[in-house]
């Protein structure tokens, strides 16, 4: 209790009297406590919408509107004050409606000074449990959430890869069949067949789709976890210097500013350089079709503790608020079928939870997005089973 | 410039594939047997001259790796292209360091296929020339001697 201050305490005093609630206030001032005043429940309404406020002392019989149905309004509308009602003598009944409807407690009239002085600072400590388990709550939901949505990528990357393992036997075997019937329509004793051109138009597209079938296979296998990743000193400078040439000619066409804000000392960590590059890529070519002509994407590296952090901003069109959260899913995608598989961001995930790291996406439509990367400054192995 | 057909084999349990691919194969000019097995593909080897094995990693039983040793072992003259799934690159690799001429991803590009098949054509009939001479020298000699 020592550490709440009187001073620190934002009070209201709501009394009628004015000879009695002006006492009490000057006695409340004399210990530490500056209370506003209000003589009725419309003023205590009014200034509790002008600025925050902790404890509201409540006189219950008021001319007008009656202490209980102010209480019931403070409560409504500011659900986090509390209200100690102060109530005449033979009106406990009056208290004990009260606290049913929401006081803190009630005191009766006449006034013991340092009693009141005592419940309010009850009431303050009650404040101050209330936020920390709001916060450990709100901490946990994101906690479970985080968790939720790790397992369920993990199983559905599990599941896709499985599907991609399967799919690319009959897939080598349409693309054979569609092979020979190639061959064999473009033989020489097939020359007067007359439908020879729609045949091989046909075969034509059946090949197109193979290879698009196998794009997606290709690129959902690519990152199953390998036994003997390659460790070494990873420089993202020099990694995001290599993956913008990779882009250059996408930068140059739409002329984006790249902002380098990457701190020297900050950007060095010991991980698998190939997989990182692959996010690298991954990020900043959706950043760079995120953007419109003079964009510009900013680069920043910090160190906390023993992560790093990366963060990839971009201001373009951003991302819808209802798709936030579906990212990351393997074949999400906005963009058509041949600009993207909808994996880009499912790889991105699975390398950096791979890696021991964590991403997070901040967005908004019109303003951009940004991506923040941590990862551990010295990958180790986890004695957890990966997935 | 006249082609010269290599003697493919093509080992891989997918019988719907092995059919087609061998088709195709036999369409650009190649002898093609097939096996579907390690075990089949062993007894063929015994039987017919191969140049080329076209070895799918994945098959129940004996698997494309032990099928490889084995060839390289009775066999070392031929040479085998490892035919994988992808994320079984490591594989491929590991094939690769126990012999195996190259590895196709599946599905293929029939151009790569081509070019893997004639390269690998190209480097047995490579080696067996030099053995040749390498044997016709060792007689010169052996007759010199005497």
């Amino acid at each position: 209790m020592e550490k709440f201050y009187n001073d620190n305490i934002r009070l209201l005093l709501v009394d009628d009297e004015e000879g009695f609630r002006a006492a009490i206030a000057r006695r409340l001032t004399k210990r530490g406590l500056k209370p506003l005043q209000a003589s009725d429940g419309k003023e205590c309404l009014e200034i509790l919408e002008k600025g925050p406020m902790d404890v509201v002392v409540l006189d219950v019989k008021m001319p007008g509107m009656s202490g209980i149905d102010t209480l019931k309004c403070i409560k409504q509308a500011h659900e986090k004050i509390q209200v100690i009602l102060l109530t005449g003598n033979i009106a406990i009944s009056d208290g004990i409606e009260g606290i049913k409807a929401g006081a803190f407690d009630y005191l009766t009239k006449p006034v013991e000074i340092d009693h009141l002085v005592n419940k309010i600072k009850q009431a303050v400590e009650m404040i101050r449990l209330e936020e920390e388990k709001q916060e450990e709550l709100e901490y946990r939901a994101k906690l479970e959430k985080k968790m939720i949505d790790t397992e369920r990528l993990a199983s559905l990357g599990t599941m896709s890869t499985g599907i991609a393992h399967e799919i690319n036997n009959p897939l080598a075997i349409i693309n054979e069949s569609a092979g020979f019937m190639k061959q064999v329509i473009s033989s020489p004793e097939m020359s007067k067949c007359s439908q020879k051109d729609a045949l091989l138009m046909g075969i034509g597209k059946i090949e197109k789709s193979i290879k698009r079938a196998r794009r997606i296979t290709h690129q959902l296998l690519d990152h199953v976890k390998k036994p003997d990743l390659k460790f070494s000193e990873v420089n993202l400078k020099a990694l995001l210097y290599e993956t913008f040439g990779l882009l250059k000619k996408d930068i140059k066409d739409k002329q984006i500013n790249i902002n380098w804000e990457i701190d020297k000392g900050k950007s060095i960590l010991w991980s698998d350089p190939y997989q990182i590059r692959q996010v690298l890529m991954n990020l900043l070519s959706n950043a760079v079709h995120a953007l419109q002509r003079n964009g510009s994407i900013t680069l920043s590296t910090d160190e906390i503790e023993d992560d790093i952090i990366l963060e990839i901003k971009d201001n373009g069109v951003g991302i819808p608020k209802e798709n936030l959260g579906k990212i990351f899913d393997p074949f999400f995608s906005t963009k058509s079928f041949d600009e993207g598989t909808g994996l880009g961001l499912f790889v991105v995930h699975k390398i950096i939870c791979g890696l021991n790291g964590e991403i997070e996406v901040v967005s908004k439509v019109g303003e951009g997005s940004s991506f923040i990367i941590k990862l551990p400054k010295r990958f180790e192995k986890k004695a957890v089973v990966q997935v | 410039m006249i082609k010269i057909p290599a003697k493919v084999l093509i080992v891989d349990d997918e019988k719907d594939f092995v059919e087609m691919f061998s088709l195709r194969l036999e369409g650009q000019g190649e002898k093609v047997s097939t096996a579907h097995s390690g075990k089949e593909a062993l007894k063929v080897l015994e039987q017919a001259a191969i140049d080329v094995v076209i070895l799918d990693i994945r098959m129940p039983g004996m698997d494309g790796i032990d099928t490889l040793k084995q060839i390289k072992k009775f066999y070392p003259i031929v040479e085998v292209i490892m035919l994988t799934g992808h994320g079984s690159t490591e594989t491929a690799v590991e094939g690769m360091k126990l012999g195996a001429f190259d590895y196709l991803m599946k599905p293929a590009e029939f151009e790569d296929i081509k070019s893997k098949i004639e390269n690998a054509r190209k480097r047995k009939d490579e080696q067996e020339e030099r053995i040749r001479q390498a044997e016709v020298k060792l007689l010169l000699r052996r007759s010199g001697d005497i």
